[in-house]
């Protein structure tokens, strides 16, 4: 286990920010932690890093407890934070030289993984430049290699995407997957489901600092009652014809949005089919027709009744 | 107004920093003027305010007796032990301005007219010394003249000649109550407003002005419905409330230090002044947000500029005081005209055109600046809009 | 380790251009305002005689020796007064307009007519009564020896001066360098911004930075104490710069002790950078309060030391000492003060040894917050 966390309860005052959660990852995974703003993944991760202090539980980090001073930990560790921490008034080389020398005392060693991580980052244009000048962009990509230049078996990407064109998300999420193919395990937290549907192989959604599922993706969403969801585009359903439309087995709900119709559907098979048939019988003129799977907001919703996206 | 609003909301936010300059101010003119009382009161009455020295004498005759007599006339004396510690200490925390020693053996060379000498030690730069330097001079020269044109007079008879000679004294006269020494007090107080009202109104409005010229706020004024002559009028009326309150502030906290002297005529004078005074460092507000990019930068330009011209134009150190190279770069300046303005105006005790010319066209020259400083932001403003 | 950071906190200090105006360029130009308002004082050029007028009656044309006396101490380049004859209705006038000081009357007492008391005025009274009580001593002595009144008179020219000045220590008593020992405390006490960047950059409840040093396997005190050996040398070598400046620029005498006086700098440096490390380690709101703070602080500090004017300084020790004790610009003025005019260095060593325990205080507390590695809440 990369890390084990066992019933973590951190309070502000009043609030509780995080509440019993527990999870481990084992090495090599993807470990995507998932919620709504304020949901206590930041949290999670200051308490794993022991810059928190928290009120009850356990953390242990590659099999032996986390404290401040575990420095032979920290060194494997790798973290990219939420919030762009470089030096105003380094360049962008100098900055990823001197986080990697916190790490790395070797000078040949460290200028060789200092430009690997230029590579990375895909920096070399802006070596010389210093932050100011960077956007939002580049600068997130600065902060990335700032934390894994010194290659650390645990990388922690906390919203590393956030307020990023998706240019650069998917570099940033492309350079995930290489850095986890080279055998590092990642943690990755995000409010954006399709990020974590993309790159994670495990998942783990928590709102309100309670773990609600853990799994991959597929059982995830295989935790749910719901299976498809069809939306038809239609422009003379009648009202009874609605009315027997939701008569159809295995469907669920069906609302009608003049000119959508949805319908949503539990698991099984050919319900597609069954709508197409309904709607070529009742001879319904519909413009285009189309099935989507379940996504993890679907998970979130059914779970805690409420929409991921803020 | 929504323009309007924006100007305050920018202005409320800077308050802490701003407020800042006005304590400085208020706690300044308290200690100044109280300070500048006793030093107004030490300048007044030389005779009777009396400075503290230590009179050292190694030996005892009714000459250095009655020159303690006549020195009593303008020192107290303080009874410090003859140990150079004690003495170089007394002296450093002004228990006394002025040591005095007589060495031995003085009035025996004195009488016989070899050359000896008093040795003083002193703090520098004080009125008072000078008098004592004076009374002593008086005394000793006087006590020559017998010394060397009477024959065979004696310590005694020498004394006794001084002491009815030195009595006499000019009869002093001041014309009854025609000018109010409080106002030389006051006046302290508004030349330092110089000091806050130049930084705060400076601050402010270079902190609102680094808000609207940044690029995209810009644009968006600019497609908004507000016309420019409507918006520019807003800022306007913004930026003169500011300063408006800032002045007022002030203002107030001078008439509550003097209550007295707020019913003299004098006070409209000053007020007129700090009031113009203000519309200047306000449009040199405008010129610098026009100029410096950064609030960093603006800062810093604000107490460089601020303070090396208060110090140059007699806000901190009186005008007397200063070199006439120093002036004559202060005139420069707007600052100086100010603080020139209100010493004129402390002395002021007729107002007929004739005495209350120099003032006019001293305010006349401040609102000169305030108008130059205007119109070189608006010359900066439209070129850098055309770049 | 050290070196590593220690070298990289110098590029990033040295790169900070609003830190070393404040810390730096900003004193160096109070230091030169200092100079261009306060270089007159003490000199006596700035005296062109006092304007003053004397009512021209038949008393006066008839007083030979007073007419002679004030002739006299209004001729030359370094006269007394500028002298006016006017009518007694003229003479007030001039007052009235305030182109003259006082005017004169003259009789038996002298009489002078002022509109204020001041010094001019003081001036004015004091030549005239040494004029009545020389006048007298010679009237007693012709009196009874009314041969020699030749003689007398050419003694009356002859005035001699009885009285040496003689200093404490090295330097003479200066009001002017005062001014300057203030404002390079001042600057010792700006050493307070590098202290308060360090500790911002190392605790994790302050920046974001601070998080991403205590997540690395770095010591936190030795990460701690590498940059702040960096600040503490910047400062140094600006505090230096700026003595050398003062020194040998402006000609401010420092007294015969110049390694006394470079060790009080490097004290006032320490303290200064201690002090700014301990506010920022305590106020942990935004960066703006804690610069008011430290800028707070030091000005007020700089006032209560005299650095705006000196009567402050001894108002304060006199009537407040507890403050002069308390105000590390006031120790540190003083300190400099008694090296270049006290003869013994007890009053010196009193200073510097207060100034000490309070940057040994500042550390102690320092120690005490920056020591803590988790945190409540970031």
């Amino acid at each position: 286990m990369v890390i084990k966390v066992k019933n973590l309860v951190k309070r502000y005052g009043d609030l509780i920010a995080l509440d019993h959660l527990s999870f481990s990852i084992k090495e090599g995974e993807i470990f995507g932690l998932l919620g709504p703003n304020g949901s206590g993944k930041t949290t999670a991760i200051n308490c794993i890093l022991s810059l928190l202090k928290y009120d009850k539980g356990e953390i242990e980090v590659f099999g032996e407890l986390m404290t401040p001073e575990a420095y032979h930990i920290k060194r494997d560790i790798g973290i990219v934070m939420q919030n762009v921490a470089v030096y105003n008034e380094l360049t962008v080389y100098e900055n990823i030289e001197y986080f990697c020398g916190l790490y790395v005392k070797d000078r040949n060693l460290k200028k060789k993984l200092v430009e690997e991580a230029m590579e990375f980052a895909d920096l070399n244009e802006f070596r010389n430049f210093r932050p100011k000048k960077l956007s939002g962009g580049l600068l997130r990509r600065l902060n990335i290699a700032c934390g894994i230049a010194h290659k650390p078996k645990l990388i922690i990407l906390d919203e590393p995407t956030v307020a990023v064109d998706p240019q650069s998300r998917n570099k940033i999420l492309e350079g995930i997957k290489e850095l986890n193919a080279k055998g590092a395990t990642i943690i990755y937290t995000s409010h954006y489901m399709e990020e974590v549907e993309q790159i994670c192989s495990r998942i783990m959604i928590i709102d309100k600092g309670k773990a609600i599922a853990t799994g991959t993706k597929e059982e995830l969403k295989a935790m749910i009652s719901l299976g498809e969801k069809i939306t038809v585009e239609s422009y003379d359903i009648s009202e009874e014809q609605f009315a027997r439309l939701r008569q159809l087995p295995n469907i669920v709900s069906a609302e009608y949005n003049d000119p959508l119709i949805e319908i949503k559907s539990i698991k099984g098979k050919n319900n597609l089919e069954n709508v197409l048939e309904f709607i070529k019988r009742e001879n319904i003129q519909f413009g285009k027709i189309y099935s989507e799977l379940p996504t993890l907001n679907d998970v979130f919703l059914e779970i805690t009744g409420k929409e991921l996206r803020d | 107004m929504p323009v309007y609003n924006l100007c305050i909301k920018i202005i409320k936010k800077n308050i802490p920093t701003l407020l800042i300059y006005i304590i400085v101010f208020l706690g300044v003119s308290i200690l100044v003027s109280s300070t500048a009382a006793n030093q107004q009161k030490a300048g007044n009455e030389f005779i009777s305010n009396k400075s503290n020295i230590a009179f050292i004498s190694e030996e005892d005759s009714p000459l250095i007796e009655g020159l303690k007599d006549e020195l009593s006339k303008v020192a107290n004396f303080i009874d410090i032990p003859d140990q150079k510690d004690a003495l170089q200490d007394a002296l450093f925390f002004r228990r006394v301005v002025y040591i005095l020693r007589v060495p031995e053996g003085f009035t025996q060379k004195f009488m016989t007219g070899e050359e000896i000498y008093l040795e003083k030690t002193m703090l520098p730069d004080s009125a008072s010394n000078a008098y004592i330097d004076l009374s002593v001079d008086k005394y000793l020269n006087t006590a020559k003249i017998y010394m060397e044109h009477m024959d065979n007079i004696t310590q005694e008879g020498l004394v006794a000649y001084l002491s009815a000679n030195l009595s006499e004294e000019a009869a002093v006269t001041v014309l009854p109550a025609q000018t109010n020494t409080d106002l030389y007090n006051i006046a302290y107080s508004y030349n330092y407003m110089a000091y806050s009202l130049s930084s705060v109104l400076i601050l402010g409005m270079s902190a609102i002005m680094l808000a609207f010229n940044n690029r995209d706020l810009k644009n968006r004024m600019a497609c908004s419905p507000i016309s420019e002559t409507k918006s520019n009028l807003q800022f306007i009326l913004a930026s003169l409330s500011f300063a408006g309150v800032t002045w007022l502030i002030q203002i107030i906290a001078c008439f509550i230090l003097d209550m007295n002297s707020v019913m003299t005529p004098n006070t409209v004078f000053f007020i007129i002044n700090s009031l113009v005074f203000t519309v200047c460092a306000t449009s040199m507000g405008f010129l610098f947000g026009s100029i410096v990019k950064g609030s960093g930068a603006i800062s810093a330009v604000t107490n460089v500029v601020v303070l090396g011209s208060c110090f140059i134009s007699g806000v901190f150190v009186p005008t007397e005081l200063l070199g006439k190279t120093t002036l004559k770069i202060a005139s420069f300046i707007p600052t100086y005209w100010f603080v020139s303005a209100n010493n004129q105006i402390a002395q002021l005790s007729q107002f007929d055109l004739f005495h209350i010319k120099p003032v006019i066209s001293n305010i006349a020259i401040i609102l000169c600046f305030a108008l130059a400083f205007f119109s070189l932001s608006l010359v900066i403003r439209k070129n850098k809009r055309y770049s | 380790m050290f070196a590593h950071i220690f070298l990289n906190r110098l590029k990033c200090l040295l790169r900070d251009k609003e830190t070393i105006f404040w810390t730096f360029a900003f004193p160096l130009a109070l230091a030169l305002f200092f100079y261009l308002a306060l270089s007159n004082i003490g000199k006596g050029d700035a005296f062109q005689g006092i304007d003053i007028a004397v009512v021209n009656d038949s008393r006066y044309q008839e007083d030979q020796y007073f007419r002679t006396a004030l002739e006299e101490a209004s001729k030359g380049d370094d006269r007394l007064f500028n002298l006016t004859l006017a009518t007694g209705d003229e003479a007030k006038r001039l007052l009235d307009d305030n182109s003259i000081k006082g005017y004169i009357i003259d009789g038996t007492p002298m009489e002078l007519v002022v509109k204020e008391s001041g010094i001019h005025q003081s001036i004015i009274k004091s030549f005239l009564d040494n004029y009545s009580q020389t006048f007298g001593a010679v009237e007693t002595v012709l009196k009874s020896n009314p041969q020699k009144y030749q003689e007398v008179i050419e003694s009356l020219k002859d005035r001699k001066n009885y009285i040496k000045e003689v200093s404490g220590a090295g330097g003479k008593p200066d009001i002017v360098v005062n001014f300057f020992y203030t404002l390079i405390a001042m600057a010792c006490m700006y050493g307070s911004f590098f202290g308060m960047r360090e500790t911002t950059d190392i605790q994790a409840d302050i920046s974001p930075l601070a998080a991403r040093i205590n997540i690395a396997p770095v010591h936190k005190l030795k990460a701690f104490l590498s940059s702040m050996c960096a600040a503490l040398l910047i400062h140094f070598i600006e505090m230096l710069s700026l003595l050398a400046f003062v020194r040998y620029v402006l000609n401010i005498d420092f007294g015969p002790r110049a390694g006394l006086v470079l060790l009080t700098t490097i004290i006032g440096s320490i303290a200064g950078v201690f002090f700014g490390a301990f506010v920022s380690a305590v106020v942990k709101k935004s960066e703006g309060i804690k610069i008011a703070v430290l800028i707070g602080v030091s000005m007020l500090g700089s006032f209560l030391a005299g650095m705006m004017s000196t009567d402050i300084k001894y108002t304060i020790s006199r009537n407040a000492p507890i403050i002069s004790w308390i105000n590390p610009v006031n120790l540190l003025t003083d300190a400099f003060y008694s090296l270049y005019y006290l003869d013994n260095l007890y009053r010196y060593a009193l200073n510097i040894g207060v100034l000490s325990g309070f940057t040994v205080l500042f550390s102690a507390l320092i120690y005490l917050i920056v020591r803590r590695r988790k945190y409540a809440s970031l």
